[in-house]
């Protein structure tokens, strides 16, 4: 399982996580919600090592992540989907994918065009786009496009962060029953930040929700959502 | 017709050269988003390596790629010693003009020490190849064998490069890293690795570009000053985030400076780089081949 505990995290002298624990079981998908600024991005970026956090500890099997290098923790089998689309616009569909293959092409050579392949099952669009530039893509099939780049590296953990941002509805469910789909068809553990939270809750196994960058729920995805008293309070209703 | 010709011919000839040095320039910019000043104050340190060489008897070609190598690990040294240490040190307004002034004082500490190192006279350089007017079959052609070497040793350059950044892995890794470093970390590619890679391939190029214009200059420490302001004008021209517009930029200011010195004269060679730049950044500000999107300054 991936373990947080006693987290924290800085942004110069803006505190952004404090004293964050929370486990994330393997397998399952786990959601962190909460309203903007709780510091959601920050533990995605801080778990993936963009960000340095201040003190505590993260851990995958057991196996330390804080005070490794990003991309050392991506080629361990921790993928981190950042927000926003995260795709380069300059390159191709079909490049944008090889990137997340790219450190794999020596040891697991004769993978890659199937993992390749998996990618475009997933997401026949990007198949039918391969050769265009990612700068040409819809918004929804450039989140499709950052979540097969992490996916191809064929990852343990997934770390994906608001892909419902600014997309139609109709698009993250799609994108949203495809994760769920892959996780329980090959065992991906997931951590979705979510703002969206009804979404979010509704594939998720465990929820966390964060608040001012300290837990104030973690409990099974259908409790949560199901105390009204506690979206209120937190979400706004 | 033949003035057109040898026009023609030596303004391709040069045009080469600042290619390379546009394409080095651009890549080091790409890569870490420094403009390298001492670019040519690396190649001219390696031309007075491979000049030395050649003094005490070796052969040309073993000058040659000693200087290349010594130009690829130079151009490493710069990046490892002098702008990694202060990317991590400096939390300024100023991070983009540090690398700046760090380059024009590496330039000055090479100029000094190949000043101290081999006396400040000027020498000369030789060709591989004859560097008089090539004659076929009792013709006397408006192009010497050096200028032949040049362009072919430049064109396969060029064809390597591309096949480097477009069909290899590593290719592909180092344009993701120049264009999205986050991007590129989070694919688990080693950005730090591809940025020296850039400063080695960049070094290598521009000293290449020493050892073939320093026949026609000959060497002293400031003997590439004047090529580094080409090369920079060729690559602002072509769009300084383009590869392809470094190429194009570069043959296009080789032909601009022959032909205005065949058909004007010399005096002129100045004002024509000069106006060359100011049409083309009025009528494309982000350069031939640049894209529209602006950088971060």
């Amino acid at each position: 399982m991936l373990k947080v505990s006693q987290l924290s995290t800085h942004y110069g002298s803006v505190k952004a996580l404090h004293n964050l624990s929370f486990t994330a079981e393997q397998g399952k998908i786990t959601t962190v919600i909460g309203a903007n600024g709780a510091g959601k991005s920050t533990l995605l970026r801080t778990i993936s090592a963009l960000v340095k956090p201040e003190s505590g500890s993260i851990t995958w099997k057991g196996r330390e992540l804080v005070g490794a290098s990003p991309e050392s923790i991506v080629r361990s089998g921790v993928a981190h989907v950042p927000e926003g689309h995260a795709v380069i616009s300059q390159l191709t569909v079909e490049e944008n994918i090889k990137l997340g293959s790219l450190f794999r092409r020596r040891k697991f050579a004769s993978d890659i065009s199937q993992a390749t392949k998996e990618m475009f099952d997933l997401f026949p669009r990007l198949q039918e786009r391969r050769t265009q530039l990612a700068g040409s893509l819809s918004g929804g099939e450039r989140q499709m496009l950052a979540i097969s780049r992490a996916l191809v590296s064929r990852p343990e953990v997934l770390l994906l962060d608001e892909p419902s941002l600014g997309l139609a509805p109709l698009v993250v469910e799609q994108i949203i029953q495809s994760i769920n789909d892959l996780c329980r068809k090959t065992g991906l553990t997931v951590l979705l930040v979510e703002q969206n939270a009804n979404t979010a809750l509704s594939v998720a196994d465990h929820g966390v929700l964060l608040a001012l960058g300290e837990v104030a729920a973690d409990r099974p995805a259908a409790e949560l959502m199901a105390d009204t008293a506690l979206r209120a309070a937190y979400l706004g209703y | 017709m033949n003035t057109f010709l040898t026009a023609l011919f030596n303004g391709t000839s040069r045009g080469a050269i600042f290619a390379l040095v546009a394409l080095g320039l651009v890549l080091v910019w790409r890569g870490s988003g420094v403009v390298n000043f001492a670019q040519m104050g690396q190649a001219m340190f390696t031309t007075y390596i491979a000049s030395t060489l050649i003094a005490h008897g070796n052969s040309y070609w073993i000058a040659f790629i000693v200087a290349l190598i010594a130009g690829a690990l130079l151009g490493g040294a710069v990046d490892l010693f002098v702008m990694r240490p202060l990317h991590k040190h400096s939390h300024s307004s100023l991070n983009a003009t540090i690398p700046i002034i760090a380059s024009l004082g590496i330039l000055g500490v090479l100029q000094a020490a190949a000043g101290m190192f081999w006396a400040g006279e000027e020498r000369g350089f030789p060709t591989p190849v004859n560097s008089l007017g090539l004659s076929i079959s009792g013709k006397v052609m408006p192009f010497t064998a050096f200028d032949l070497f040049v362009v072919g040793v430049v064109l396969v350059v060029l064809v390597l490069t591309t096949i480097f950044f477009t069909r290899t892995g590593m290719g592909l890794a180092m344009r993701a890293s120049a264009l999205n470093e986050e991007v590129a970390r989070l694919s688990g590619i080693k950005v730090h690795y591809m940025k020296v890679l850039s400063w080695m391939i960049s070094g290598a190029a521009s000293s290449l570009a020493g050892l073939l214009v320093t026949p026609a200059t000959n060497l002293s420490p400031n003997s590439l000053d004047l090529i580094l302001i080409i090369g920079f004008t060729a690559a602002v021209v072509g769009g300084l985030d383009s590869l392809p517009g470094a190429v194009i930029g570069g043959f296009a200011l080789g032909l601009v400076i022959s032909f205005v010195n065949v058909y004007l004269t010399p005096e002129n060679v100045f004002l024509a780089i000069l106006l060359t730049l100011v049409l083309v950044l009025i009528v494309r500000p982000q350069g031939i081949m640049g894209s529209k999107v602006g950088r971060r300054v």
